[in-house]
């Protein structure tokens, strides 16, 4: 247990330092300002803590907050937040009145100022903005740092969570904390839904919601955006590998005649299943005059023929790309490790980000010395400040 | 100060870059600040790995695949072993990304 309360300590540290050296990027030189930064302070801190790579709130109130009040900081943390402070109201004052006008900024010294162990109590309940935000009403951005914060009752990392790389487990567990939030009627919540949501497949999602947003955009490009959106997800439900080029000009010439109906979301299935099976199709597709030509022209035959069998029929046109595609295949399966390679970059698990010292080799055994390294081992954090390595090729 | 992005891909950095990314597409952050903000991560993780942590660890283990790339050390160790001070940690895959820590002193 020590070295994850190490590390989250240190990191603890790395987010103080880091908004404290920016703050005067942020309230300067027209800068967003001190809310936004502790936004991204909150925004920060709660995803550290769904990461499970930060304690619980306990630690943050007394790393994080503390610093200000001066209980185990570091010395350059101790300044920043005080002048801070000083700007406004003693702390003490703060804390005892808590209705005076309070920029967000004031809270954050208050708990390692007075006590920490005020605001351990209630379990965070009471987490700072809670004074500020009730008390005075403020501006719109608190309610966002407030959904930002960590929410004081959020159940510490769950298993599930811990199974799963960071990355993935942000996405999903700020999904989860959205509805959470929701429920408590936080209004920024659909919002940051969004963005969430966002951060794992974007650019479809955004496709997907501008259509369904807008109702019915007129499509001029005929490409038939909107329908082809629809049919991968039909695809992804029918566990249909992405669709090959080919597919996408027939999605798109289906999709023409359908665009012009608003329904963009319901009834895109069943035109394509009927596509698939029904060869009527062409006649209708025909009336779509100027691609008729180039895209029926094997459409007919490809469709035919990969109606058995979906799975089979997307692979044969991921072939015809080039000869290359099952080569590759080939070598994945010989070689599974490049797959798993592959999956790790994305997840980044099991991930050593270090400085090397030093790396050498006789014949097969290779030695290297590594400084200043973040390890994310099973699923937990470790930092290291010197690393010996010993391999055999 | 010369500093690494290589932190960014930790954790730390990771959760810290949805953040940023989240704020920028709210239009909270102006793109040019969030790469600021990314900067001083750089140096502050840089700097509190050489000041805070003072833990030693060894690693074993079968190398897989090494790479030595733009000054970039890459190794796939297969059934590591990482020893700190606590326990012993077993990895059937890991992957190491080290940079030269030369470059940092120059």
């Amino acid at each position: 247990m020590a070295a994850p309360s190490t590390t989250s300590s240190v990191y603890l540290h790395v987010i103080g330092d880091v908004i404290t050296k920016v703050r005067e990027e942020f309230v300067n030189n027209g800068g967003p300002g001190e809310e936004v930064l502790n936004e991204l302070q909150g925004m920060w801190e709660t995803k550290m803590m769904q990461a499970g790579a930060v304690l619980g709130p306990v630690d943050r109130s007394a790393n994080t907050k503390a610093p200000p009040g001066g209980a185990a900081a570091p010395v350059h943390d101790l300044n920043v937040p005080y002048e801070g402070t000083e700007e406004f109201e003693t702390p003490t004052a703060d804390m005892l009145f808590p209705p005076t006008p309070l920029q967000t900024p004031i809270p954050t010294p208050l708990p390692g100022t007075v006590d920490s162990n005020l605001y351990n109590i209630p379990t965070g309940s009471s987490d700072y903005p809670t004074p500020s935000n009730d008390g005075v009403g403020n501006s719109s951005g608190n309610t966002e740092i407030k959904a930002g914060r960590p929410s004081p009752y959020m159940p510490p990392p769950s298993p599930w969570m811990n199974q799963r790389p960071p990355l993935g487990v942000d996405v999903n567990v700020a999904y989860m904390e959205a509805r959470e939030d929701g429920d408590r009627g936080t209004s920024h919540q659909p919002h940051t839904q969004d963005f969430f949501t966002a951060s794992g497949k974007r650019k479809r999602d955004d496709f997907v919601q501008h259509y369904q947003n807008g109702g019915y955009i007129p499509q001029q490009d005929g490409a038939g955006d909107a329908v082809f959106e629809d049919s991968q997800i039909t695809e992804k439900t029918t566990t249909l590998p992405a669709a090959d080029t080919r597919n996408r000009q027939m999605l798109a010439h289906v999709g023409r005649p359908l665009s012009k109906i608003p329904q963009v979301d319901g009834q895109t299935p069943d035109p394509y299943d009927e596509m698939l099976s029904t060869p009527n199709i062409y006649n209708y597709q025909g009336v779509v005059s100027e691609d008729y030509n180039i895209a029926s022209t094997p459409a007919p035959n490809d469709l035919q023929a990969g109606t058995p069998a979906i799975g089979v029929h997307n692979d044969v046109g991921e072939d015809e790309d080039e000869d290359e595609p099952p080569l590759n295949e080939n070598d994945d399966d010989d070689d599974d490790l490049d797959d798993v390679d592959n999956g790790e970059e994305l997840n980044t698990q099991h991930l050593v980000l270090a400085q090397f010292d030093k790396v050498t080799r006789t014949k097969s055994k290779w030695k290297c010395t590594l400084k200043d390294g973040i390890m994310h081992i099973n699923n937990k954090d470790i930092l290291f400040n010197k690393a010996t390595g010993e391999f055999d090729f | 100060m010369a500093t690494f992005e290589l932190y960014r891909r930790s954790t730390i950095g990771m959760c810290l870059t949805e953040t940023l990314d989240e704020m920028v597409s709210n239009g909270t952050l102006s793109p040019e600040l969030a790469i600021q903000v990314l900067v001083q991560f750089d140096k502050s993780m840089t700097e509190a790995l050489e000041t805070q942590v003072k833990s030693k660890v060894t690693i074993k283990g079968h190398l897989h695949t090494y790479r030595f790339c733009d000054n970039v050390w890459t190794f796939i160790l297969q059934g590591a072993t990482f020893k700190n001070e606590d326990s012993p940690e077993e990895v059937g895959r890991v992957k190491i990304v080290a940079c030269d820590s030369k470059l940092l002193t120059q």
